[in-house]
């Protein structure tokens, strides 16, 4: 059951034949090779394969590629370019070491982004509630808090 | 100690960059063309035999490629040795069923979701016979461990000590079944070229990975190439091999296309290992003014029906303390599991609860400071052995971690430090890991432009090893960190060893330096003989690299690039071996063959090589709900040399973090009947998340240690968890009076 979508990746169309139960992730992954957005349960558990849609944070294992159409979709990979200056959040995770393997890294700072634009981001506990749909094994929790506190004064008007 | 500059100087991680900005390729991120999906059949009873499938509805699936079953190609492939226990469960190769999960059929398909719809459609019809799932289950088997891998102590008589003893303490402890639960999952992505094949798979011993599959596909190992360049969390899991590569290279063959593997987060469960369940009984003697004067400590572990494989974490509970009267003994439990493996402090996490816990209540016996009653019993001299410590700085760590703690404001009767509607409990244990070390080999390119490319078959499963072997070289070359490039985790490097006993950093930074040292002793000798340069006819050993230049001793000095030029037209490339004391001579080339070769912490002739650490924990439970949080935590450690602090600090915040989950929040439940794992994925299985944690606090107390290695290394991976479970016991004791010994504590253990 394929069907033709058109989805809006980091600013740029890719139109693509999908067998209609892809989620977003797997377009992401196996057809845009956008694999940044990483794969951690498939079941909105880890939240490892957050992405943005239309400035918002979603898992996108829980949703259809399908679905996805229309909306502006942002990634990892959409922050800064391979030679570009790194966004904030990322500055503030490679200073802080806010990780250790990285596999819950980009969803981290996706969320983290979004956690800052939400506005929850007021004070530390603030930050740890809002970001315990992110699991990270390596336990960088208390890094994480830190790298969205170093962040978030940076990113005023972005 | 080393000399360097960077050795010790906090530093961003090298790979950082490509962590943060989604560019690092870990194995299911690397592209092959055109790659065709598979989903695997696990069996969904956990004993008795196949005796058939029906397949009929799975073909019909559009974009069905092949199914894989023992039927057709079971004889293809050899089971793979663990890397510890002797033998494992089989998958593919024969009907027989020995766990719940067992892989029994791989399904390939065009597409993942095709071949995940095939999978489910997979009839089985089984013959089923009764499980046994754990300790105390029906037709489980128990037998004493016989000394082999892991050894008993027996001193003196620990039997009649403990008759005797004025002030005892004898309880039992169990700790639960866990599994990793790395965030990613157990991958693999299999590629034929001209007969020769390359396994994307994460991997904590790629060389390893590569020696079992030569074995398994009976191939030779040189036509086999494995890349796992970033690993997305391993924590042991990564370590042995698991029998799903040699099926995906097998189906990948049988198509002449790449197939992709994404295994499902619930089949990580039974598809890899995982720490099984044990059950200790401690017995402590003591004179009343605390002296330890008998220890036994008697421990039990589940394995899977074929395996011997245990942990044995007696072999360090026996030489914390001093006690002239010791016995231990370990005894397996098989059951119809699959077989467990390494997991973050495999022998220590499970075997120094009970022993922390029943010094905790020995002090509480005696009227006396815990900490005390660590200081009376502390040594210098492995009691089990009497072989000297190499360095020990146990007691330090208290000092200092007890100082930050602020633990002199502690009231040590129990329920007496109330917050409103929190009650205040302090604990502490100490931990002890012991100071591994493996071989490996490193070449080091050191180019006309003054740049240094090191490559290592090594793994960066999130330690931080790339910084480490970057560090390593720029100190040892006089190069900036940003000079340096490295590559790891590819057998077409020279082969480092499983990164895993939190030997790697040890393991792998002496290969670097000696490999630093062969260029550095060339760029010497040519300058010494070069009559136009400043250093013609000094002794070589005399000259040194540092800051981009070679130095003389009376301050002649020649850039790098030009000293370069004296020695090597073009590039000048070493390639080194190092072989740590306390391996045999043949260890290099076990690593070359995939097989596991390390010098253990308590099995030198010289010395007894452990690193130190004692961890403070205030604990609060909530006065009615018995909810129990974990506010700060305080953990002071000993390791030797620390090469990058900034990645040394995340791992023994990391392994602090993990110690939390261990004493609040993990268990994989299992089914008594079914021998079933019931929270296999990530929601139910609980690990701490962000609110869990609070404040977590690192002392690295300074320890120069020549004897365990030349660099002073001890490894940092696992030591941070060791006392977790302990000090977070025994804060529970200490606020509300309830001494839990089975853990995870939870609210119904204190209601
Ligand atoms: S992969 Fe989407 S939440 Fe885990
Ligand atoms: S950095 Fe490893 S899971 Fe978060």
């Amino acid at each position: 059951m394929a069907t033709d979508i058109m989805l809006t990746v980091n600013g740029g169309q890719h139109r693509l034949a999908v067998d209609v139960r892809t989620t977003l992730l797997d377009a992401l992954r196996e057809r845009l090779d956008l694999t940044g957005s990483k794969k951690g349960c498939d079941l909105g558990q880890c939240g490892a394969c957050t992405v943005l849609m239309d400035g918002r944070r979603v898992l996108s294992c829980l949703t259809l590629a399908v679905a996805a159409q229309g909306a502006e979709v942002t990634t990892i990979e959409g922050l800064a370019g391979e030679h570009d200056p790194l966004h904030p959040m990322q500055q503030a995770f490679l200073e802080q070491d806010a990780y250790q393997c990285g596999y819950c890294t980009p969803g981290q700072i996706i969320s983290a982004i979004a956690c800052v634009k939400e506005g929850h981001a007021n004070s530390a506990d603030e930050i740890r509630e809002y970001m315990s749909g992110n699991l990270c094994r390596c336990a960088a929790y208390p890094k994480i808090v830190a790298a969205v506190q170093q962040a978030k004064p940076l990113m005023k008007g972005r | 100690m080393p000399d360097g500059k960077l050795f010790g100087q906090p530093a961003i991680r090298i790979d950082g960059r490509a962590k943060v900005t989604g560019r690092a390729r870990y194995p299911s991120d690397e592209v092959v063309a055109n790659p065709a999906w598979a989903f695997l059949v696990t069996s969904a009873i956990a004993r008795g035999r196949i005796r058939g499938f029906d397949l009929q509805e799975a073909r019909a699936v559009p974009g069905l490629l092949d199914i894989l079953t023992h039927d057709n190609v079971g004889g293809e492939a050899e089971k793979p040795q663990p890397m510890s226990g002797g033998s494992t469960t089989p998958t593919l190769e024969s009907d027989q069923i020995c766990h719940d999960g067992q892989i029994i059929g791989i399904v390939v398909a065009e597409s993942f979701e095709a071949a995940r719809e095939a999978a489910h459609k997979v009839r089985v019809d089984y013959e089923v016979q009764q499980a046994s799932a754990s300790f105390d289950s029906p037709g489980a088997e128990e037998e004493v461990r016989e000394a082999g891998e892991h050894k008993d102590y027996q001193v003196g008589d620990a039997e009649a000590a403990f008759a005797a003893a004025e002030v005892t303490i004898d309880a039992r402890y169990g700790t639960p079944t866990q599994h990793h639960n790395a965030i990613e999952l157990f991958t693999t992505t299999c590629e034929w070229r001209d007969g020769k094949l390359t396994v994307y798979e994460p991997s904590q011993f790629v060389y390893g990975l590569r020696g079992s599959l030569a074995k398994q596909l009976r191939m030779e190992p040189g036509d086999i190439h494995v890349v796992s360049r970033f690993v997305g969390g391993a924590f042991g899991s990564k370590g042995g091999i698991t029998a799903r590569t040699a099926w995906i290279a097998i189906a990948a063959r049988r198509l002449n296309r790449p197939v992709k593997l994404v295994p499902t987060r619930d089949q990580g469960f039974t598809i890899a290992t995982y720490r099984a369940e044990t059950r200790h009984h401690i017995q402590l003697g003591a004179t009343p003014d605390g002296k330890l004067t008998s220890f036994r400590h008697e421990g039990w572990e589940v394995t899977s029906r074929p395996s011997q494989y245990n942990v044995s974490g007696t072999e360090t509970t026996a030489r914390i303390y001093a006690c002239p009267n010791i016995l231990t003994k370990v005894n397996l439990v098989h059951a119809d599991r699959n077989t467990p493996g390494f997991m973050r402090a495999p022998p220590d996490t499970p075997y120094m609860f009970p022993l922390e816990s029943a010094m905790d209540e020995l002090a509480a016996a005696l009227n006396m400071d815990p900490i005390e009653l660590r200081r009376i019993n502390d040594t210098q001299t492995d009691p089990a052995t009497g072989k000297p410590y190499s360095s020990r700085c146990l007691m330090r760590c208290y000092d200092e971690g007890a100082a930050r703690f602020g633990w002199q404001r502690r009231d040590a009767r129990p329920g007496t430090m109330r917050d409103g509607e929190w009650l205040v409990g302090w604990g502490c244990a100490t931990a002890a890991y012991p100071a591994n070390i493996g071989p490996a080999a490193a070449r080091v390119t050191l180019s006309p432009e003054g740049r240094a490319r090191v490559q290592i078959a090594a793994h960066d499963i999130g330690t931080g090893a790339y910084t480490v072997v970057a560090i390593t070289a720029a100190d040892r070359l006089g190069l900036e960190l940003g000079q340096v490039v490295v590559e790891m985790g590819d057998t077409d490097l020279p082969a480092a060893g499983l990164a895993a006993g939190s030997s790697h950093t040890a393991g792998i930074s002496h290969a670097v330096a000696k490999a630093c040292e062969g260029i550095r002793a060339r760029l010497a000798e040519a300058a010494v003989l070069s009559n136009d340069g400043p250093m013609a006819g000094l002794d070589p050993a005399s000259l040194v690299l540092s800051a981009g230049m070679l130095r003389g001793p009376a301050g002649q000095s020649e850039e790098i690039q030009k000293a370069l030029g004296r020695a090597a037209s073009g590039v000048l490339e070493v390639y080194a071996e190092n072989l740590p004391k306390g391996v045999p001579p043949d260890a290099m080339g076990k690593i070359y063959q995939g097989q596991m070769a390390m010098s253990r912490g308590h099995g030198r002739e010289d010395a007894i090589t452990y690193a130190f650490g004692a961890q403070f924990v205030e604990v609060r439970v909530h006065a009615r709900t018995r909810e129990v949080r974990v506010p700060r935590a305080v953990g002071a450690f000993a390791s030797g040399t620390i090469v990058n602090p900034l990645t040394a600090h995340s791992q023994y915040m990391g392994g602090m973090i993990w110690g939390i989950g261990a004493a609040l929040h993990e268990a994989t439940e299992i089914d008594p009947r079914e021998a079933r794992y019931v929270n296999d994925n990530i929601a139910e299985y609980l690990i701490p998340v962000n609110s869990d944690v609070r404040s977590i606090e690192v002392i690295m107390v300074p320890e120069e240690d020549s004897q365990v290695n030349p660099l002073g290394i001890k490894g940092i991976g696992e030591v941070g968890i060791v006392g977790m479970n302990a000090a977070i016991a025994n804060a529970v004791w200490h606020a509300t009076g309830r001494r839990v010994r089975e853990l995870p504590i939870r609210m119904e253990h204190l209601l």
